[in-house]
Order: C-alpha cells, then structure tokens, then sequence
C-alpha cells in the first residue's frame, strides 16, 4: 500500500464511519500496521467546571476554618494589636523589626525549641525503633504494645502535672529514685537552670515513644520477607540485615513519624506550661511559650501574631525540606507493593 | 560445586507435614528440577537446603558435609525467588555486587566480576538503573546474575520464571539450561510446570502432598510413571483415563471397556502375570498416542466427536468412546465436527495400566 503521511484526519470528513473507512489513510511502518488519524468524534466526558462544582463545598469549609484566620494573623502581626488599648493601628513590619533586633528572649525561644525538638526527635527514634525491633515478631507483641502505648492516651496538661510531682523534690518519687543514685542534689530536675530542659524532654519521650513504635511496628510487618531472605543467602548477618534492608524500607514510615512528631514539638506548649512555666530563668522558655506569654499574659497580640507567622513559615520550610530529605528513599521504595 | 544429598527430611510447621521422609541425591553438576503443584512441599524443601527453613526431621549434605546447622551464609549457595527478591534502593549494579561486598571482595574485582556476569546476561546497558525501572524479564535477569556472580557450590531456583509471560517464559527455559551446563554448578530448580521441568532438568523429582512420587530423567517420568497421579500431572495436554476390566481371554488378557475389548502386548502380559491383583484397573493412555479418523480402519473403535480445538499446529478432538471421555491430539486436518462419528485406535504399545484402586501403574 501507497504509504500516505501527513498527520491528523479532517475530523469533519470523517463524520460518516463507513464512507471514511474507505479512505482514512493507513500506512505500514516495519510490517507493522500504522493508524495516525484521529477518530472522528470524541465521546463527551465530565468538564472541569464540574469538578471544581463538585469540591466547592469543601473548598469553602476549609477557607472558612482556616484560610480566614490565616489572613488575619496576617493582618494582625502589620498592626498594633493590644487589647484594651485603643484602636489597632498599622505598624507595618515593626513587630517583625522588634522580634528580629531588639527582642533577646525570641531568639532564646528559637535556639531553646531547636535544642528541645532536636533531643526529643532523635530520643525518640532510636528509643521508638529499638522497642519496635524488640516487641516485633514476639510473642506478647499485641499486649505489650497496649500497655506501650497507654502514656500516648494521656492528655498532655495531666502528663505534666503528674511528672510535675514524680519530679517534686520534697515527694516526688523520681526525684527521690535519681537523688538516691546520687544523680541530682536537693534541686529538682525541673528546679535547675542545667537540667529543665532534660526534664520536660523526658516527658516527651516518655509520652510519645510509643508513636514511633507504633509505626515503625507498622513499618516493620511491611518489610519484604524474601528480600530478607535473599540478603542472608547472599552472606549478610542480622545485624547488617537490619540495616541493609529492614531500615531503608523503614525510611518512609519514620518520615511520617518524624514529620508529626516535630511539627508537635513546634506547637508544644502543655508540658512545659505546668512543669516549668519557662523557667526557671527562661531556661525553658521555648518559642511557643513565650508566644504564649505575650499574646495571652501581656496580650500583645500584633506582637504575637508576629511570633506566631515566623513559627508558621518556619514549621512550614523544615517540613518541606524533611519531605525532600526522605523523598530519595521513598520514590525508592515506590515498586515494594509490585514486588511484594 | 557439590553433590546433594537429602536424606529422610521431614517439615512440619506446627502439627502439619510439609514434607514427609523425603530422599533425593543430586550429582554435582547435574540440574534436578523439583515439580509438583502448590503446597506439595517443594518450595520447603528449597527454603530447608538454603538453610531458612528448620529441618524437623532428617539431614542434607552438601558433599560429605551435613549442613543442617549451618546458617544460609555459611552454606556458598546462591537462591533467586519467585518475585526475585531485588534490594529496591540498590542499583542493578549493587544488587549483583551485594554477595560479593558481603564477603569484603575488593573493589576491582567486584567491578570485574559483575560487569562479567551482566554481559553473560545481557544486561550491562541496565547496571545504573534501580529494579523499579526494569521490566519483569531484566528484573529476573538481575536476580540470576546476583547469583551467578559470586560462583557458588550450588544454585536455587524457586519458580525464577514463573511471573514472566508465555514468550519470555519459553526464551528463559533455554537460557536457564545453557547457562547451567556452562557454568557446571549443580542446580535445583523449583516449579509447578511440567514443560520448565520437562525441558530443562537432567533429573525430576516428581512430589505430591509433601512425598515423593517418582525421581528420575524426564524421559522416565514421561514415558514410565509410577503412578496415576505422575501420569495425569506430567504431560500436556493431560493422559486420558479410562476404567477398565482385565479379562483372561484363552491365555490372552485383554482389557476391556464398555467401547472396547483389546489384548494387550506380550510383555505387558508377562508384568501383569506377576502382579495382578484384582479384574478392575485403570487405563492411561496419552492425547497423542491415539489415533483418530472420519471413517472406520481395521481395529478402530467407534466413538463421537464432542467438540474439536484447532491449535494451529494441531487439533485437539474431545471425543466420548462408550460414555467416557477421551482426548485425542491429531493432525490439523481432521474434518469430524461436532456430534459427528469418529474411529477411534490407541497405540497398545504406549498405554499405562494402574492398579485400581492404589493407583500404582503395572506398567
């Protein structure tokens, strides 16, 4: 056959399919048959108009709930917003300005809620995924990740008014148990400038260890048992088995417990609120709770707006470059549902 | 390389028997192909010689050296899976290289060896790619050059080409086989299909609801089965079964069916003089050792075609003799249509009789 080139059929000489078949242009490219027209009319499919329709309502809910807000945080952190203080006037970045050169306990806040987030994160991951290399596989895993995980069910304020009498230095019972190991003097661990801050990462850890087990236990059911299998064929041991496979399959499940946990820790107020306060001498006056201090004990709210967008883009950025960070392992790992 | 010796093993996985008193010896350099459907306990057998599986009972040498205890690292052997079992995260380089970085092999020579292997496979344009981007035949061919690579005592396969399509599948089975007479290095290759094993092993061991049914060359497992159940799994399309009566006619045993009455040979009437044990047996006779036409023939039987498959080069005739079934394999020219009388003739020298109802064939 003649071959014809040329690309894309007149769609409106084709309307009638009998009376086209007999000219529509078909060429033979290797022996192999070759169609380079189009058909001559495209069945009708759902516009985008309808699905944009269709997620209107939800879109609206969700600027109601959290775009508004947003805006007026905004709005707010521009102007001097203190109540019961006269009308709000716009002030431009002059919170910004006030934050960023002139206010020392900011930066403290910064510095502090990095080391505490820090402490907390790796403390718990290598904790979390130690206990979940344990509890997996045995034989009481499902009772003992029940007890596990009964701090995780407690509500933060109560966790921190129970440490903060375990912690007491007249009654507290660890107070005592570290006193009697010669560990700490007549000072509680939260009473010390040095040692605060350990005493509400304790509780931290103590409180939400059991999250990452939980899902590095989940992780861990998921973890390919053939290539396991293959890796000691080829030589390996359990030990390099663990980090040659099991951990690079965990990747994607510790990134979403990383994610949550440190996004927490950003947000994190109850703990330290009753345990400390933020003291003693700001030696645990993190971020949030001198946000805290200055929006709701000073109310110097265009202030705290301020503290509150940084906080914001901050947990914004390191989240998006943690993504990034694990991205690499993940996309990895996207042909384990294939394999498996 | 190794001979293999499996020796009165057992598995049991809790109070169910996987595997029961089984016996096998491999010669070094010999590939043994070890058939049977799912859950007959060929793929424990294989996890037990790589040493991932307890051996409850019983023991395997590699050589003279009882291996039991050892753990798979410790035993030189190399094992490609079913779903191939790549390292995601490693390139198709690394996943080959990865026995040989295990054992502290020096760069060069890791270099050398897997650049060797992936030429052998033609795979070498494929060593920066992660098994993501491969397709299901270089995904296999990966997992064969992790294998080959560090030159072990002995290869497992456990249903390597199984997931691959027909095509592939039937490129693969020679391959496989060429690269195994090359390299020399015994073989133990675990499948459910009887053309893979038929095609590639020197030695079938054929096993069944965790015993084994018959050990031998493809051609004995073939030609001689040892009982009904071999007969019917090996062989496609399957042998065709027929309950008979054996009849003493004058001196002369016959078989006899509602459709027929045919003596058989002298020889097969001499194994029959030693073991008869009862009138009722079952006749086993292949597709393709039949013989069928449109019209009649000196010693053709009537029957009645059903249905008629053409498969290109052949043609399939499901045709019923005196109420039984019977499949027969014929040229492609067969013209009997549906519901048409048909002659039917089996070749007497080729049918299998087994005693009913054990099932063990008298010859």
């Amino acid at each position: 056959m003649a071959a014809r080139t040329g690309g894309r059929f007149d769609l409106g000489r084709a309307a009638t399919a009998d009376a086209a078949a007999a000219v529509l242009p078909v060429r033979h490219v290797a022996g192999v048959r070759t169609i380079d027209y189009a058909p001559a009319r495209l069945n009708p499919q759902p516009s985008r108009s309808y699905y944009f329709w269709m997620m209107a309502p939800a879109i609206v809910v969700l600027a109601a709930i959290s775009l508004y807000p947003f805006f007026w945080l905004v709005w707010m952190s521009l102007h001097n917003v203190e109540v019961g203080a006269g009308p709000d006037t716009f002030v431009g970045f002059a919170n910004f300005e006030r934050l960023f050169t002139r206010d020392r306990k900011f930066w403290n806040g910064w510095s502090l809620l990095l080391q505490y987030s820090a402490m907390c994160l790796s403390l718990q991951i290598v904790l979390g995924v130690l206990l979940a290399v344990i509890l997996n596989g045995s034989r009481y895993e499902k009772i003992l990740v029940t007890v596990i995980l009964m701090p995780m069910m407690m509500a933060p304020v109560i966790a921190g008014l129970v440490w903060y009498y375990l912690y007491n230095s007249t009654f507290g019972w660890y107070h005592w148990l570290l006193q009697s190991a010669g560990i700490l003097g007549e000072t509680s661990i939260v009473g010390s400038t040095s040692t605060a801050m350990l005493g509400l990462v304790i509780v931290d850890v103590w409180q939400w260890t059991p999250l990452i087990t939980l899902i590095t236990l989940a992780g861990m059911k998921r973890v390919p048992r053939d290539q396991l299998e293959a890796n000691m064929v080829d030589g390996a041991g359990e030990l390099r088995n663990f980090f040659a496979i099991v951990l690079p399959n965990l990747y994607p499940f510790l990134l979403i417990a990383i994610l949550l946990r440190f996004m927490d820790n950003f947000r994190f107020i109850d703990v330290a609120l009753t345990l400390t306060g933020g003291g003693p001498a700001d030696a645990t006056n993190i971020l949030p709770v001198y946000l805290f201090d200055v929006s709701f004990q000073y109310f110097k709210l265009g202030r705290g707006a301020a503290i509150a967008l940084t906080l914001l883009l901050v947990t914004i950025l390191l989240g998006m470059l943690l993504v990034r960070l694990f991205e690499g392992p993940q996309s990895r790992r996207a042909d384990m549902g294939s394999e498996g | 390389m190794a001979s293999v010796r499996i020796a009165n093993v057992w598995k049991y996985y809790g109070k169910t028997v996987a595997v029961k008193d089984l016996n096998i010896d491999c010669p070094d350099g010999q590939f043994l192909s070890v058939l049977g459907p799912s859950g007959c306990g060929k793929s424990s057998t294989l996890r037990m010689l790589a040493g991932l599986e307890h051996i409850s009972a019983g023991d395997i040498y590699f050589g003279e050296r009882r291996v039991n205890d050892l753990p798979p690292k410790a035993r030189d052997i190399a094992m490609v899976f079913e779903n191939y079992a790549l390292y995601p995260h490693k390139t198709v380089f690394e996943n080959i290289a990865n026995p040989l970085r295990l054992r502290g092999t020096d760069g060069a020579t890791i270099e050398r060896k897997v650049r060797a292997a992936a030429k052998m496979l033609e795979i070498e344009h494929l060593l920066d790619r992660k098994p993501v981007e491969l397709s299901g035949g270089q995904k296999q061919r990966t997992a064969i050059g992790r294998a080959i690579v560090r030159e072990p005592q002995l290869f497992l396969f456990d249903e390597p080409i199984a997931h691959l399509d027909a095509k592939l599948r039937a490129h693969m089975r020679g391959e496989l086989k060429l690269m195994q007479r090359r390299l020399g290095t015994t073989m133990i290759y675990v499948t459910h299909d009887q053309l893979e094993a038929m095609s590639m092993a020197d030695r079938i061991a054929v096993m069944h609801e965790g015993v084994l049914q018959q050990f031998g060359t493809p051609q004995e497992i073939y030609n001689q089965p040892v009982n009904e159940w071999v007969a019917g799994f090996v062989g496609e399309p399957p042998m065709n079964f027929l309950d008979v009566e054996v009849v003493d006619e004058d001196g002369r045993l016959c078989l006899v069916h509602p459709g027929f009455r045919v003596a058989v040979t002298a020889a097969q009437q001499a194994l029959l003089r030693q073991r008869l044990s009862g009138r009722e047996a079952r006749m086993g006779i292949r597709p393709d050792e039949v013989r069928i036409a449109t019209a009649t023939f000196p010693g053709a039987l009537e029957a009645r075609v059903r249905v008629s498959e053409p498969l290109g080069g052949d043609m399939l005739v499901d045709a019923e003799l005196a109420g039984s079934r019977l499949l027969v394999k014929t040229r492609p020219d067969f013209t009997g249509g549906m519901g048409a009388p048909c002659w039917v003739a089996f070749d007497v020298e080729r049918w299998h009789l087994f005693e009913k109802p054990s099932g063990v064939a008298y010859f």
